[in-house]
């Protein structure tokens, strides 16, 4: 074995292997290597399968997969294993929707998102709210139902049956602890089964129900043979951040295949809350004919390596030491005391490393604990004031917080009085502001002021029926275009049965986005109507294609749950915006599954507790709810510091090895909301500078 | 001991990918996973600003295609349901548990029972089936419902055709699909031959469930496969050297009536009538919106 490479143990002539080691030692590299040495070796593309956790992950594979050196090509797969469970179970229906209990199993099957599930929950979380049975925990009903749904989806990664998961949750709660909760788990095991039964009536298959059919079709003999036989080759990439299914699965594989090679990246594992499995992805390594251990970084630097020795040392991990005395640690801190300093340092920090260091923004990453909106926006002006391109990943922001989904639903609302909304005055000043080229905000005050009539039996008055000075104010361009608006309205609102992306099409194609409206050169306008309108179709044709409910009916629905904050943006940060030259904004987790290095990374707000804290989701539990848990064993207060102490190690080393030149660390002494932060992530900070001491911008450290 | 078989290659020079390193997107050029298809390519012969503003710029613009938007979108589902059902019998699946109830789904499963694709080859049936081959710098990929081989002797390309009336023979003969499809077969598909494929043992059928007694069976050869490489060629070579911050738009402005992005362009108010399109720039229509779901399923 060449020990350039690595060290190999195992079977001279391996047929399975697994390679494993940190973040930028070159598994990925390998493995891509693998590939096209079996395309070259002859093996036919259709029987190679790739499977990655995420799809940011995919991307390397289908970048060398879509070069044009390499000649002529099939299809080489390239997937998530949820992926391939829907379009399994979409193609292979007639096999197991009757089995599964789905009524009417002749018609096809409806796919569920994650909001749509929730959605098709609430009517039964609402009445069991109502009637008290969650008074025990103060979490929103939209919270239960996520965590419900979240509980189901669980359950089918553990092959267990969900009813068994108040079981689970009240044997870790324990006999001493309030019982109050372990009602709230029996009232959450009710709801589940209620929406079970409703999901099978109507045949909605959220991700629960497409991992059981999947299973389901696994235990077919034939189904089983035919999938296990058309690939004989197989890569998996991050197995660490897999369920424990998926191991099964590919445990059960593996006998079958002519070659496969697992990629298992050690500090991995970051998905815990989608049922990452870590420990169970390195335990493959005891199925494969050969383990290739890979231990020389590619990336990080002499200075970044002793922080990461440091850091380890910090958090007590076994057999580390600390950076000999005099290591220059290639990292800045800085401490402010309110939160506008720091972003303001970020930005100017950022403007000399691009405009007098010559770092491309795309080697900067701006990461933090949560993205809020007042983060994304105050450091998005900041650097656009200094000229400097920058995207950022909104995961989970609602659709109604985009000014743009605001307008088109509050104008609607307008088309729509049936619904018996009555946006407020404010939300039609604004949607007029947006929709009417070169109307400002003040005259679309004015003007919602003068023709908005909520209630009244015209709901928008013509533009010639105000007065002649007020029309003269607005401006009689901005009042052509508004009475073209408000006829276009009305008539829309005569053609009752449209469905509401129908709608929001017509009125983007025909109105807002034309010559003289706001949206008529605007790309991110049309990027979030696009999801917007791709949103509420999957809202009623998975929810109610077989539902005879009037569209009227359905789009009012629509429009109460987006307003109501449920439904999130489908955005997903596009290669476009993964691979444009820009200062990538994210919260730490999105960037550690990026899985990329840049060359510098600001860590903002490192004193808070959101480095280090699990959200609150008092009916689940990502660590109990695995099969790692002893079913009964009471989970402690220790054990939650013992996971959150091995998560943020986990999370700190990754960026670190993210990182090929330097850390910027900024500290506020009161966060965003104002208050004073000091968690552990800046404990384990002042402990390195305390045995490294250096110059900390507004601060004084001392030697330990 | 040095390891051999699927990891031969284990003691040879490690390379890493950085794949940060080279895929930037830059402005105004073809992103970096891009790879062109009939339908990009025939966005481009139907309108350049088209191209440039689907495929260079990304731009989503959420207007109707064509109206009614219901039948338009019950058109897309339908074709989607009667690809899936097709698919559903070439993998083995029992033929009692595919009859749907619905009409047209019925009248063209019916259909497809009774006059499939005539003369197909019978050792190999693929499904779904994506190839792909090099050319001009770039990849050009083809999609295929079907490839039927018989390996060695010759490769059917079978395309489902699901618009409401059958096109006429100089509009199928024209489309960019009629130019790709047997071109990728005859470069890409020798894997699947067994050897590489003569282009005269390629034939394309396009089948239509409008009219299943008259499939359009177009024969292959070489001097087709040489004035495709030149013409395909010449496409993406041009596409590649235009350096005009608005591409053109297309002169016959009939095609803006079945595009979205006509209020951008300033090409019009309403989308076309679904009643006014023809035939195979449904169809066309259609498959783009196939390929979006592939991409949304991952």
């Amino acid at each position: 074995m060449n020990s350039h490479t690595g060290e190999y143990s195992g079977e001279a002539d391996p047929r399975t292997m697994l390679v494993e080691g940190p973040f930028g030692v070159g598994k990925t590299s390998f493995a891509i290597e693998t590939l096209f040495t079996w395309l070259s070796d002859g093996v036919p593309p259709e029987n190679i399968l790739v499977m990655v956790p995420q799809r940011t992950l995919a991307y390397p594979y289908w970048e060398a997969l879509r070069g044009a050196d390499y000649g002529p090509l099939g299809s080489v797969d390239v997937r998530t294993v949820n992926g391939l469970a829907k379009d399994m179970v979409n193609i292979y229906w007639p096999l197991v929707a009757g089995e599964a209990g789905f009524a009417e199993p002749e018609r096809g099957p409806h796919f569920l998102t994650l909001e749509t599930a929730q959605y098709a929950m609430a009517d039964f979380v609402d009445r069991a709210v109502e009637n008290g049975e969650f008074d025990a925990i103060n979490v929103s009903p939209q919270q239960i139902a996520r965590q419900i749904v979240d509980n189901l989806g669980k359950a089918a990664l553990m092959g267990i049956d969900y009813r068994q998961i108040p079981d689970f949750l009240t044997g870790a709660w324990g006999p001493d602890r309030p019982r109050k909760r372990v009602l709230a788990y029996q009232a959450a095991g009710r709801v589940a089964d209620a929406y079970r039964q409703y999901c099978l009536k109507y045949r909605l298959l959220d991700y629960s129900l497409q991992i059981e059919c999947f299973t389901r079709l696994l235990r077919l003999p034939d189904f089983r043979e035919a999938f296990f036989g058309a690939r004989t080759h197989l890569i998996v990439d991050h197995v660490e951040e897999e369920d424990a299914l998926t191991h099964t699965l590919i445990r059960d594989w593996l006998p079958h295949l002519d070659a496969a090679l697992l990629v298992y990246e050690q500090d991995g594992g970051y998905r815990v809350f989608l049922g990452a499995n870590p420990e169970g992805g390195q335990a493959l390594a005891r199925d494969c004919e050969g383990v290739l251990t890979l231990s020389e970084s590619y990336f990080t630097s002499p200075g970044l390596e002793a922080l990461l020795d440091e850091v380890a040392y910090s958090f007590n991990q076994p057999g580390s030491d600390p950076a000999p005395e005099g290591s220059d640690l290639a990292f800045d801190f800085a401490f402010h005391s309110y939160y506008p300093q720091m972003i303001d340092w970020v930005a100017d920090r950022i403007d000399h490393l691009v405009h007098d260091q010559g770092i491309a923004p795309k080697e900067i990453s701006v990461l933090a604990p949560f993205l809020s909106d007042a983060l994304r926006f105050s450091l998005g002006q900041k650097l656009d004031q200094r000229g400097i391109p920058h995207v950022s990943h909104r995961p989970s922001r609602a659709l109604r917080d985009e000014p743009a989904a605001r307008c088109v639903l509050t104008l609607a609302a307008l088309a729509h009085p049936e619904w018996g909304e009555r946006p407020p005055q404010a939300d039609v000043a604004q949607a007029l502001q947006l929709a009417i080229a070169g109307l400002d905000p003040v005259r679309a005050a004015l003007l919602a002021k003068v023709v908005y009539r909520p209630g009244g039996d015209e709901v928008l008055t013509a533009f010639d029926r105000i007065t002649p000075q007020m029309q003269a104010r607005i401006t009689y361009v901005v009042g052509q275009r508004y009475d073209h608006l408000r006829d276009w309205l009305v008539t829309a609102a005569a053609e009752r049965a449209t469905a509401l992306d129908h709608f929001f099409s017509r009125m983007f194609g025909e109105l807002i986005s034309q010559s003289g409206y706001g949206f008529h050169d605007d790309p991110e306008a049309g990027r979030v109507v696009a999801e917007l309108v791709e949103s509420a179709r999957k809202f009623r044709q998975s929810l109610y294609s077989d539902q005879s409910i009037d569209p009227i009916e359905i789009g009012r629905r629509y429009f109460t749950i987006v307003r109501q904050g449920l439904l999130a943006a489908l955005y997903v940060a596009s290669w476009r915006d993964e691979h444009a030259d820009a200062v990538f904004m994210a919260p730490a987790y999105t960037f550690l599954l990026r899985n990329r290095a840049v060359d510098v990374q600001f860590w903002l707000d490192v004193g808070s507790v959101g480095w280090w804290e699990r959200l609150d989701q008092p009916l689940t539990h990502p660590y109990v709810l695995s099969p790692n848990w002893p079913a009964g064993r009471i989970w402690t207060d220790s054990d939650e510091v013992v996971r959150q102490e091995e998560m943020l190690y986990k999370i700190v080393s990754g960026l670190i090895r993210r990182c090929r030149s330097h850390i910027y660390l900024g500290l506020s002494d009161l966060g965003e909301q104002g208050y004073e932060q000091r968690g552990p992530l800046l404990r384990v900070f002042q402990q390195i500078l305390r045995r490294h001491p250096q110059p900390v911008e507004g601060l004084e450290v001392s030697r330990e | 001991m040095t390891p051999s078989g699927p990891f031969a290659h284990l003691d040879g020079e490690r390379r890493v990918i950085d794949s940060s390193q080279d895929s930037m997107v830059r402005p105004g050029q073809l992103p970096p996973l891009f790879q062109f298809s009939q339908n990009s390519l025939q966005d481009y012969a139907d309108c350049r600003r088209r191209f440039q503003l689907r495929f260079i710029e990304g731009l989503r613009w959420p207007a109707a295609r064509s109206e009614p938007i219901e039948e338009h979108e019950q058109f897309v589902n339908h074709g989607v349901d009667f690809h899936l059902l097709v698919q559903r019998h070439l993998l083995g699946i029992p033929i009692e548990k595919l009859a749907p109830v619905e009409n047209p789904l019925a009248e063209w499963w019916d259909a497809y029972l009774h006059y499939p694709p005539p003369d197909l080859p019978t050792t190999l049936r693929l499904p779904e089936v994506q190839l792909s081959t090099p050319l001009a710098g770039y990849r050009l990929m083809a999609k295929f419902d079907l490839l039927a081989i018989d390996p060695g002797e010759r490769a059917v390309i079978v395309d489902w055709k699901t618009s409401r009336k059958r096109p006429p023979r100089d509009q199928v003969l024209n489309r960019l699909q009629t130019h790709v499809y047997p071109y990728v077969l005859a470069e890409a598909g020798t894997h699947l031959f067994g050897r590489p494929i003569a282009p005269e043992q390629i034939n394309l059928i396009y089948w239509f469930a409008a009219a299943p007694t008259d499939p359009e069976i177009l024969p292959y050869s070489a001097d087709r496969h040489a004035e495709n490489r030149a013409y395909l060629e010449g496409l993406i070579g041009e596409i590649l050297t235009i350096d005009d911050e608005i591409w053109p738009l297309v002169e016959d402005e009939f095609h803006c009536r079945y595009c979205e992005y006509r209020s951008l362009c300033d090409r019009g108010v309403r989308a076309g009538s679904l009643d006014e399109i023809d035939a195979a720039e449904e169809e066309s229509d259609w498959d783009f919106e196939w390929d979006d779901v592939e991409e949304i399923a991952f």
